[in-house]
Order: C-alpha cells, then structure tokens, then sequence
C-alpha cells in the first residue's frame, strides 16, 4: 500500500469529477477527525479514513486484500476504471443523476444500457458523454455510465435509442464475484 | 464543650492519605531515591488511576521525607542544618558500553603466530662502567652513549673523514623513525579493521567505481549490450529503484492533502475548458469561436482566388521566385 503519484491522482481524479465535479473537493477537505486518504494496492485505489490506514499499516502486503472503499484499478497501459465499488461515494455527491423505471431495474441490473423507453427522470441541462449515476425510482443508487445524447436531444429520440451507455451496476456484486477483490 | 470530633476531621481532612504497602517502600538517601516494589492491585489502578496514583506518590514522598528527617544533621551557621547523605546503595548500570578490546600491532600478532611470549623490557638499564641505573633511552639514555664517546676506535675500511659520532646520532634517528612508522601502519591498521562494516576503503571504492564503468561501457552498444559476450562473475547492473511517498506522512495529513488539492486545482482547470467547448454546442445557438474561424477561411480562399498573393502553399511561393 502506497500513496498515489501525482499522475496517478490525476487520473482518478479526472475519473471521478466526470462524475461529482465540483463535489470531489469534499472526499479531500474533510474535517480533521474524519479525514479520509487514497492508497494504491495492487493496482486498486482504495479510499479509507486515516484511522483505518493506520491499522492497516500493520499488515503485510501479500495478506492485505483489501482497506476501505476500493474506487477502481489502474490498467497495465495507466488508465484508471472506476468500480462499481465506488457508487455509495458517487452517488453521495453525484452532479447528474439518471432515474429510471422499475420495469428498466432489471435491464439494467443485467449490464445492459438504458434506452430511452426505461427512462424515469434525468437531471436537466445533462450534456452529452457526462458521467451519471443511474437510480432507480426509490432513489436507490443502481450503478452509473455516461450519458449518449444531451438532455435536450433525448426528445427526438426514438423509445429504443440508448440514453445512458451502462458503465458499472450493483448486479456486478453477483455476476464478477469472483474477480471482483 | 468537645471539640474532637471537629479536631479528629480538620485532621481528617488536612492529612495525605498514605496507602498500606505489604513491602515497605525501599529508600535510597545516597542517590535521594525511593523505590515501591510492592505490586499494583489491579482494582484499584482500574477505578480510578488518577487518585491512585496521586496516592502511590504520596506514600512513596512520604516515606523518602521521613527518611531524609531521620539522617543526622550538623548546624551550620549560613546554611542551617546540614546532612551528609550516605554512600549510594544502588548499583547503577554503566553508561557506556565497555570499550572494546586494543587491536593487536603486527608485531603482537606475529609474536602471538610464532609463540613468542612477551617479556616487558626495563625502561632502566645497569651501566657496568658508571655502577648506576642508567635510562634505556630519553635524556641521558644509554643509545646515545656511542655518540658521546670522547674518542671512537677507527675499525678497519672505514672512511678518514668519517664522524662516528653523527653516524651514530643517524642511525639512532633511522631507528626512531622506522619504529614511528611501523605505529602510523599499525595504527591505520587498527582503524581499518575497526570501522571495516561502516566505511569503504579507498580499494573497495576504486573496485565499485570500476565496476560502475564497467558497466556503463558494457551498455554502450547499439544493442545496449544485449548480445555481448558475458564475462564469467560479472557484476549485473542494477536499475534505479522507485521512490514513493511514505505511507503514514511523517508530517502529518497536511501535507498530503494539500498535494492532492494542488493536484485538485489543475484537475478543475482542464474540467472548466472542457466545459465551456461543451457548453458551445448548444443547439440553435451560432458557435462565435467557429463562426469566426469559418469565416477567416473563407477570407483567405476568395483572396487566394483573386491571384492577389497571400495565398498559402506554393502558389504564393511559385510568385515570389518568378519576380
């Protein structure tokens, strides 16, 4: 376990404000007695209160699995993926939220995008390519993506045009199990 | 009037609680030290730890007072009454490690290889002539007795104008000055051998300076020494090792976290551009950064049309060369 370079925590960082944007300056400047950091771990970003990292400082690395929230890995080639792992934060501080309908849930919750026909409600002013956090009617955090068409040109698009390209869900949790930790 | 109840609790009340010691606490008056060897009651220590340990001192204060009051005074007139503390009863452990043992001077080892036991010479020698104890060396010493003879025998081949008295002083001075060196050498020796683990010597940095030449040739190739013969026992080249930053700062989360906020700041600033490119292609709206673009080109094109030079490539360059 080791902090994270200055490019590293460039590229998680550009990540994660396509999602929160502004909002990611609160996972950094937090209150001193619930101060939180990002540690790298084979390959995974975790992110973890102060007083966890100082316990896990204790344990040796090949037995460490895992500390805190992981947020996503670095590939070989240095990009950094975000982890489904990682929702509970986004959707805490999500800028642009995507609800759809219960009859979408499961679509969704199978790794499939979200077509204009599941579509509940969507943030307004959404541009295109933006990151967001896909819920379900209850408010419920499903996963997230990055939308497909701008808010204004989902009117003219057909019922089974894709809104919302499907990028991480909480079905993961059953389906990658395995290769999840 | 009875007044012993209030008497017994002002008394109550103004006395330090001493606590029941099974062993009585042990008083050193030399080193002015009190030591409680009785054991901790676990109770006790876990209810309340201030006061008891506030209670532990006292009784320990107490009884180191009562001692130092039960030593014999002298008056004195300046300072009042004077004690004399007794000799320390506790056997303190040394400060300083124990110094290590004198390495051996090559002579001593030699003596040590071949068996030779040492035997201390006399810094006095007997002087048959003078019937007295004479210096072996030094002032007066007795190796310089041939340089002070009023009259040297000549013995045979030997020069005429010879000094026997300064060939005497030089041979003495020549013996002073090998044994100076055989210490300097012995010395170093010692120093060496001493520090052998901390310090390199100059050979050891002379051999990792030609190894690193070594190396830096051997990869000096097209094929960075990739398909080069390998000596037997060559050293392998060792790369430079990431540094990291330290897990736990030593400094504290500031620092880090003002790291992060830089890191922050210049993450926002990119997302702000993009944005903006973003916020262009509203729909319905002229884009102003690409409308002026577009037009610029279209002024270029007509003026290059025209034949009026300013055209860009080689047409305008084919005009200049035929003035």
């Amino acid at each position: 376990m080791r902090p994270l370079t200055d490019e590293e925590t460039k590229a998680v960082f550009e990540k994660l404000a396509n999602f929160i944007g502004k909002n990611l300056v609160h996972l950094i400047d937090r209150d001193e007695d619930d101060a939180y950091c990002f540690r790298l771990h084979k390959d995974r970003v975790y992110y973890l209160p102060l007083s966890m990292l100082h316990l896990a400082t204790s344990i040796a690395r090949p037995n460490l699995v895992s500390v805190g929230t992981c947020f996503g890995k670095f590939s070989k080639s240095g990009k950094f993926k975000l982890g489904v792992t990682s929702l509970d934060w986004l959707a805490k501080y999500a800028k642009y939220k995507v609800w759809i309908k219960p009859a979408g849930e499961l679509p969704f919750l199978y790794g499939n995008h979200v077509v204009k026909a599941h579509l509940g409600r969507i943030t307004e002013d959404t541009p295109e390519h933006q990151g967001v956090v896909v819920y379900n009617m209850a408010d419920v955090p499903l996963g997230f993506g990055v939308t497909a068409r701008s808010t204004l040109d989902t009117r003219k698009l057909d019922p089974m045009g894709i809104i919302v390209f499907h990028q991480a869900d909480v079905g993961e949790f059953l389906r990658d199990e395995d290769t999840m930790f | 009037m009875d007044v012993s109840q209030e008497l017994a609790d002002y008394a109550a009340k103004h006395t330090t609680q001493v606590l029941e010691r099974s062993q009585p606490v042990q008083v050193d008056m030399g080193l002015l030290a009190a030591f409680d060897n009785t054991p901790i009651d676990p109770s006790e220590y876990s209810s309340d730890l201030d006061a008891h340990l506030l209670q532990l001192t006292l009784t320990s204060t107490q009884a180191l007072i009562s001692a130092l009051f039960a030593l014999p005074t002298t008056p004195s007139a300046e300072h009042g009454p004077v004690i004399r503390p007794p000799v320390p009863s506790t056997i303190l452990p040394r400060e300083k490690p124990l110094p290590k043992p004198k390495e051996p001077t090559k002579w001593e080892r030699f003596a040590q290889a071949k068996g030779i036991s040492h035997k201390k010479r006399d810094k006095k020698e007997w002087d048959e002539e003078r019937q007295e104890w004479v210096a072996r060396w030094g002032r007066d010493g007795k190796n310089k007795q041939k340089e002070e003879e009023w009259a040297t025998p000549v013995k045979a081949g030997m020069e005429a104008d010879q000094d026997p008295a300064a060939t005497a002083r030089a041979e003495r001075k020549a013996r002073t000055a090998k044994n100076e060196k055989q210490h300097r050498s012995n010395l170093a020796q010692a120093a060496a051998s001493s520090s052998a683990s901390s310090r390199r010597t100059a050979q050891q940095a002379r051999a990792a300076d030609l190894e690193r030449s070594m190396l830096v040739s051997k990869s000096a190739t097209a094929s960075m020494g990739k398909f080069d013969k390998s000596i037997e026992g060559e050293p392998k080249s060792r790369g430079v090792k990431r540094k990291f930053d330290e897990n736990v700062p030593k400094a504290g989360w500031k620092g880090e976290k003002e790291g992060l906020l830089g890191v922050l700041k210049s993450v926002e600033s990119g997302l702000g551009r993009k944005e903006k490119r973003k916020g262009e292609t509203k729909e319905g709206e002229v884009v102003v950064r690409k409308a002026v673009r577009y037009h610029d080109r279209e002024e270029r094109l007509k003026a290059g049309r025209g034949g009026a030079g300013g055209g860009r490539g080689r047409g305008g360059a084919r005009g200049r060369g035929r003035k």
